[in-house]
């Protein structure tokens, strides 16, 4: 006797029977787990590719510098520091180096460092353009102050040749260099460029600072202690950071954004599970005297769990499998059109490749198969646990729910993620917000039979004056654990879209309210690629004709912490006493002698700078002693921004050039006409590299940017609301089908077949509406955790609820609609002739 | 070719067995019934005596609550579920009223389930599988699928089923319930004779007079317990 | 001669070779008659293009093993804008360079040091020797004494070198020609017999050392002759303090286009003229590094008052290739060598490739 091979045979040839006859629902089925996988899997692998790149990108441009110093404004710190980090005791070499954001020909983002290629060579070697030496004498130029070196990208992007000159804006002034050399080196779509340092400290008004120093460590100096000595050295306004500062830095740029994604990408999976479970169920369910019979025949409990077991997990290694596939292939489609951040905007310069991660699509495979698996468990022993002798007299609920779940679960859960709520974000990642999302998803879906009877109880007591309502209501009513069965995957896709749908409307909204608030002049300046006006420049755009007033604004960035990314300073006339800027809370004015800033939200939340907050921040050498006069809205900056009035800024830094500016028009005069005459007033290098526009444009533009952002988001959302409605289609395709006896029996008792049909289309609407009823319930609730909890803790900001009306009754519609509708194409076939014999037969 | 019963032994037997349904009516009590190897019993009834139930506890699908059944020398009592699956799979063979024959598999696949779900493999078993659907005339038909069946090819299908992996009991529950009085004969003929070719005991719960008429014993259950008369 | 080995550093191609730079700097000519003092001419002359301190010599050690070792810094004043008021303006730029040679490694052991001066991480001072870049540092010290300290992975050298002869002034009272051109010149002395004593450590060992080395001291805004492809050079302290200088410059064919050099013997000075100097090759080493083939052994000829004289010059070693490509400098042999009656130093340029100049 062999028992394994026993059931082999038998299972083997039940399972391709069952599936040759039902292709569609194994291979919804096997469809759900693969948009679960391949959405997170795709998320990840984007996410990897990118950080990667980062972090590749990262490791280039500081060479590889075991520790590096950075300033923590562009204004730089005092070059004294460089000697002094040289007398270090473990510092084998110091590389100080000059940085700018700098536009190279027509290349845009470029990094320009100035380098002391005798010393880069012992710390960065990675930017020079080639070993300095050689028989060749390529040293040649070594010290050549109009010598610029490019790397591959910057080269492509400017449009220049190798020994042609080249225009450099950069720190608000320009001039021209000849690219003598190819940074080789540089990774590939890195835009950097690379001068001799007192070329750059000269041409670029930089003399006296340094931006960084990069350090190598004597063999066998311990880093920690290293970095207390030279901490010890350093002015205030320079930070030591090392690979894993750096690292940290640019992972929690965009962590916030990742995670979001990464947790759709799960949930999807999550209701791919649901679907799984959900079909299974039906199959068993529909099953039951095919199993009761194998059990007469002689097949034990365990073999028939074992077989709906496998079942489930072909559906898992098929999903997964294809998921794997199809998230590669949407990961890299994503990566070219979107970029390593989707449409984030987290990463500027440089297309990441795409890097297959083994370890995570074993990972994301498991996932998919444990989906798949679980969904199948409750299934598989409803199988086992069936009475064989019971199930072949066809006795009992054919659709019963295996393992009812009583409306206590349903409330635990729901509690459980209530309080989730209240708890604090892990590492800036909103851990227990999302659990909360989950605990609100199994509660809700659990609930669903209490509910669904809940909701029908009205309607099952009522007259509904024709047959057929009345046994739709009944049915429903009567069965509820079969609704519930249907609703699963339906209220689980449901409920997470409206979630995401009525956050993103809410953020929407909010940024448009902020932008209306933050846009209140005429015409608005900018300067990018290191562009900036001197004294000069200002006076001569004040003086445009059709100028009435014009404000300049300067914004740069500060470094508060080497583990966190730069926040923007942004330098502009605030006057004293209250700012036009959108506060949120109260005022508290300065005490005299103490400078005051406002902190944009998130930087309140990250730093601590809330109201009233005193804190010393590194401008200048030994740092000011600032006031937080109050706190503004803020959806530009996400690692937080601070305001500064100009005044104070110029007296602090000795700063004169502006980057932004803020003109009134004059009454009468067309502002394009005024923005033509400021272009011509313009110095002509930075003129190209100047926005100019009006705040219908910038609005346009940060709400184009903000969809693009979401576009992924939206990408996913129509997936899950896709996999959704499949799932519907699916379930009652299934049940339909499942019920021709009932239909034989309703039509030889004299039910008109179109009555049949109406009997079932109202069933299809009244689950679906049940089904939109609870989705949208829990969707709204989901909503505010994402709103209330997930925003803040993630990105640090907050945003007023805004409920999108016209998609809740769209997905309503659509919902109960192709709840009918499924249910009526599958009546149809249902009805068909050989159904009627069906009544003779038990299945 | 009979394979079972060489001694005189019985192949069934049932001692004092007792079944109460819930609600504590007492179905029957102290049910004594032997079978020998070849020998063919009807049980007749009337509806809701417990007939089916007195086949699920010979089968070992119900447990009594007193008494014991031995089936090919095995007390079912000491047995536990695997062991009583096992039972099943190796030495009954069933038929039902309602055919059940799986809808997804051929009439040759639905034949060789048994010895299927036994280990036999494949190419072994569909050749039995044949050679039974052979026995009951619907020779050559073994890899069409049930839904061309006619309600008395289908009990014919079953009827090869039951028989396919040669057990020593065959237990059948209305066999001929289903079907029209002709097709009913004829399926009971096939019946008759491939149970007597298998040289198997058989149980056959019915209400057809011409079924209990055919059997070698005909006893009627009711709740003082089964009575017996001796076919002619 | 060590100007040679300086001028083809990359640091000298790089200010002396770039035809697209507009020529900044106007540097002083070297011309004859001039007076050297000291100590004053041991420090730096930051306005001419280059400049060395060149120290090389046998050491003993504990074992009694000898080593050859040398210890270089140069000083270069690139052409560069001098209106850039950037400290980091690379107004000067310093070079080192240390190599040991030890027969029972049978190579050279070498490290450098180059770095633009500035923030008092690399300066060359003027007025007395003491130039420094990051912990490498030659100076002279109050009693008279130079004293340098260098090192890298392979070895660190601390050691203190003592005159014991007055300067050898090269040419005409230091004035010394390199070429048919007059401009064509360097100022020129050299310290020989100078006693060494000081501390080596190798392979974490660490053992003093004694020994008599040669000091070089040359500096000058001349290039040499474009029809120049290299050179050959030697320094010899003879027994019983006799100082014997000796170099030629090589074309293309491997003829002598300039050569020169000086025997100081008991007092009497006698420097030579072109035609006095005869190098001639008896041993030839090929290297299985670059393929460069080197004349490591080499017949002297030298015409004096009182005849031609003839010394057979032998390298410790073979192998005594310098390859400083990695560092931007050339591949040349640097070794340390005998003759009969004397010991000192033989440098062999040009022989890998053509200098570039």
């Amino acid at each position: 006797m062999r028992p394994e091979a026993a059931g082999g045979l038998a299972a083997r040839w039940m399972l391709l029977g069952e599936w040759r006859a039902h292709p569609a629902r194994v291979a919804t089925a096997v469809m759900a787990i693969a948009v679960g996988v391949a959405l997170a899997f795709a998320v990840h692998l984007i996410n990897a590719s990118a950080l990667n790149e980062f972090s590749k990108a990262l490791r280039t441009v500081n060479g590889d510098a075991d520790l590096q110093v950075r300033s923590a404004s562009p204004q730089g710190f005092a070059e004294s520091a460089y000697p002094a980090a040289a007398g270090v005791e473990g510092i084998a070499a110091v590389s100080p180096g000059v940085e700018f954001a700098a536009s190279v020909g027509a290349a845009t983002g470029v990094t320009l460092i100035g380098l002391d290629p005798l010393r880069a060579a012992l710390v960065t070697p990675a930017l020079l353009s080639a070993p300095t030496g050689g028989q060749a004498a390529p040293g040649a130029e070594v010290f050549d102050p109009d010598a610029v070196r490019l790397s591959p990208a910057a080269l492509a992007d400017a449009g220049v040749q190798i020994g042609g000159d080249v225009v450099i804006t950069a720190a608000g002034i320009t001039r021209v260099f000849r690219v003598v050399g190819v940074l080789s080196a540089a990774p590939e779509g890195r835009k950097l460029a690379v001068i001799d340092i007192a070329a750059a400290q000269w041409r670029f008004g930089q003399l006296g600072r340094l931006q960084r120093l990069d350090l190598k460590l004597a063999p066998g100096a311990d880093a920690d202690r290293v970095s207390e000595a030279l901490r010890r050295v350093l002015p205030v306004d320079a930070a030591i950071s090392n690979r894993q500062t750096a690292g940290r830095r640019s992972d929690s740029l965009s962590r916030a954004y990742r995670v979001n994604l990464q947790m759709l990408g799960l949930v999807a999976l999550l209701t791919g599970g649901f679907l799984v479970f959900s079909a299974q169920s039906l199959s068993v369910a529909r099953r039951r005297p095919q199993f009761a019979l194998l059990r007469v025949l002689g097949t034990p409990r365990r073999a028939l769990m074992a077989q709906v077991l496998a079942e489930g997990a072909i559906v898992g290694v098929f999903g997964a499998g294809a998921g794997l596939a199809v998230g590669f292939g949407i990961a890299a489609t994503a990566l070219r059109l979107l970029g390593g951040d989707l449409g984030g905007g987290y990463f500027q310069g440089g297309r990441p490749q795409l890097v297959f991660a083994p370890v995570a699509a074993a990972v994301f495979f498991g996932l998919g198969l444990a989906a798949a698996i679980l969904g199948a468990l409750l299934p598989a022993r409803a199988a086992a646990r069936a009475e064989p002798a019971v199930a072949l007299k066809g006795a009992g609920e054919v659709w019963g729910a295996p393992g009812r779940i009583s409306a206590w679960t349903a409330t635990a859960l729901l509690c459980a993620g209530a309080l989730a709520t209240t708890a604090p974000a892990i590492g800036g990642v909103s851990v227990f917000g999302y659990l909360a999302i989950a605990l609100l998803l199994a509660g809700g879906v659990t609930a669903m039979p209490w509910l669904a009877r809940l909701m029908l109880t009205p309607l099952s007591r009522r007259d509904l004056g024709s047959a057929w309502a009345m046994l739709a209501a009944q049915r429903l009513w009567g069965a509820p654990g079969q609704g519930a069965l249907a609703l699963c995957g339906i209220v689980a896709s449901t409920s997470l879209m409206i979630a995401m749908a009525v956050m993103v409307t809410s953020f929407r909204s909010s940024v448009t309210e902020w932008l209306g608030q933050i846009l209140p002049a005429d015409l608005y300046v900018r300067m990018d690629g290191g562009g900036g006006l001197d004294p000069q420049a200002q006076t001569r755009l004040a003086t445009v004709p059709g100028v009435a007033h014009i404000a300049f604004r300067r914004t740069t960035s500060l470094s508060l912490s080497p583990n966190l990314p730069p926040i923007a300073l942004i330098a502009e006339p605030l006057g004293k006493g209250r700012p036009t800027l959108p506060l949120i809370g109260r005022y508290a004015p300065p005490p005299a002698g103490v400078i005051s800033v406002w902190a944009s939200e998130p930087a309140a939340r990250i730093y601590g700078l809330n109201t009233g907050v005193r804190r010393r921040l590194p401008l200048g050498p030994r740092g000011t002693l600032v006031n937080v006069a109050g706190v503004w809205r803020d959806y530009a900056h996400q690692q937080g921004a601070i305001s500064i009035d100009i005044g104070d800024y110029e007296r602090l830094t000795g700063e004169h050039l502006r980057t932004e500016a803020a003109v009134t028009v004059t009454p009468g005069v067309a502002p394009a006409e005024v923005a033509r005459r400021l272009r011509a007033a313009l110095p002509p290098a930075s003129a190209q590299q100047t926005l100019i526009a009006e705040p219908r444009e910038i609005r346009a533009r940060a709400l184009s940017v903000f969809d693009r952002s979401f576009l992924v988001t939206y990408g996913l959302e129509a997936i899950a609301i896709l996999v959704g409605l499949t799932g519907v289609g699916a379930t009652f395709a299934a049940q339909t089908l499942a019920r021709a006896k009932e239909f034989g029996m309703l039509r030889h008792v004299g039910v008109r077949r179109g009555q049949v049909v109406a009997m079932l289309a109202a069933e299809g609407a009244l689950l679906g509406a049940v089904g939109a009823v609870a989705g949208i319930a829990l969707g709204l609730a989901m909503s505010q955790v994402l709103i209330h909890v997930v925003n803040p803790q993630s990105f640090n900001w907050t945003m007023r609820t805004q409920i999108p009306w016209v998609l809740l009754m769209g997905v309503t519609e659509s919902l109960v609609t192709t709840s009918a509708g499924a249910a009526v194409a599958a009546g149809w076939r249902a009805l068909s002739a050989d159904a009627i014999r069906a009544v003779r037969e038990d299945w | 070719m009979p394979t079972h019963g060489s001694d005189n032994s019985p192949i069934l037997r049932l001692e004092r067995l007792t079944k109460s349904v819930s609600g504590g009516r007492t179905l029957f009590a102290n049910l004594d019934l032997s079978v020998r190897a070849g020998e063919l019993v009807a049980v007749t009834g009337e509806s809701g005596v417990g007939k089916s139930t007195l086949l699920n506890l010979i089968a070992g699908l119900d447990r009594s609550d007193s008494g014991e059944t031995w089936v090919d020398g095995l007390a079912l009592s000491v047995l536990d579920d695997d062991a009583r699956t096992n039972l099943r799979r190796d030495r009954i063979g069933f038929v039902f009223q309602a055919f059940h024959i799986l809808p997804h598999l051929t009439l040759a696949r639905n034949v060789a389930l048994p010895l299927a779900l036994q280990g036999v493999p494949a190419k072994a078993a569909l050749a039995r599988a044949n050679e039974m659907l052979e026995a009951v005339d619907l020779g050559g038909r073994g890899d069409e699928p049930p839904s061309n069946l006619s309600g008395g090819e289908l009990q014919r299908v079953a009827i090869a089923r039951a028989l396919a992996h040669r057990p020593a009991l065959i237990l059948a529950d209305e066999p001929t319930g289903n079907l029209d009085p002709e097709t009913a004969a004829r399926v009971l003929d096939i019946f008759l004779c491939q149970v007597r070719q298998a040289g198997a005991a058989a149980v056959v719960v019915t209400h057809s007079e011409s079924v209990a008429a055919a059997a070698d014993r005909r006893l009627t259950l009711t709740a003082e317990g089964l009575h017996g008369r001796h076919a002619p | 001669m060590a100007l040679s080995r300086r001028g083809f550093s990359l640091l000298a191609l790089a200010v002396t070779a770039n035809p697209a730079m507009a020529a900044h700097v106007d540097y002083p000519r070297v011309r004859p008659g001039a007076q050297l003092r000291f100590p004053a001419d041991h420090g730096a002359h930051p306005e001419h293009r280059t400049e060395w301190w060149y120290l090389t010599g046998w050491l003993r050690t504990a074992g009694g093993e000898p080593n050859g070792f040398q210890v270089t810094f140069f000083r270069t004043r690139p052409d560069v804008d001098p209106a850039n008021p950037s400290a980091f303006a690379p107004r000067q730029v310093l070079f080192a360079h240390a190599a040991l040679s030890d027969p029972k490694v049978g190579r050279l052991a070498h490290a450098q040091r180059v770095a633009r001066a500035g923030f008092g991480l690399a300066e060359a001072r003027v007025g007395d020797a003491d130039i420094r870049i990051d912990d490498w540092r030659f100076w002279r010290m109050a009693d008279g004494r130079f004293r340098t300290r260098v090192g890298g992975t392979e070895f660190q050298m601390d050691l203190t070198v003592a005159p014991t002869q007055p300067p050898v002034l090269q040419g005409e009272h230091g004035f010394s020609r390199k070429g048919p051109a007059l401009e064509q010149a360097s100022y020129y002395y050299s310290l020989p017999h100078m006693q060494v004593s000081g501390m080596l450590r190798r392979g974490g060992r660490l053992e003093s050392v004694t020994g008599e080395a040669w000091m070089d001291r040359e500096w000058s805004s001349s290039i040499l002759g474009a029809d120049a492809v290299g050179w050959d050079w030697t320094g010899l302290n003879l027994e019983g303090g006799g100082a014997l200088t000796a170099f030629q410059v090589r074309d293309a064919s491997g003829q002598s286009l300039w050569a020169g050099g000086s025997l100081r013997e008991a007092g009497n000075m006698m420097a030579f003229a072109p035609a006095d100097v005869w190098f001639e090759p008896i041993q030839r080493w090929r290297s299985p590094r670059t393929g460069a083939t080197y004349p490591v052994e080499q017949r002297l000829s030298v015409k004096t008052p009182g005849g031609v004289r003839i010394w057979r010059i032998r390298p410790l070693f073979n192998d005594q290739e310098l390859d400083s490509r990695a560092g931007g400098g050339p591949v040349y042999w640097e070794g340390a060598a005998t003759v009969e009656g004397g010991r000192g130093y033989l440098e062999l340029t040009g022989y890998a490739a053509p200098l570039r100049m």
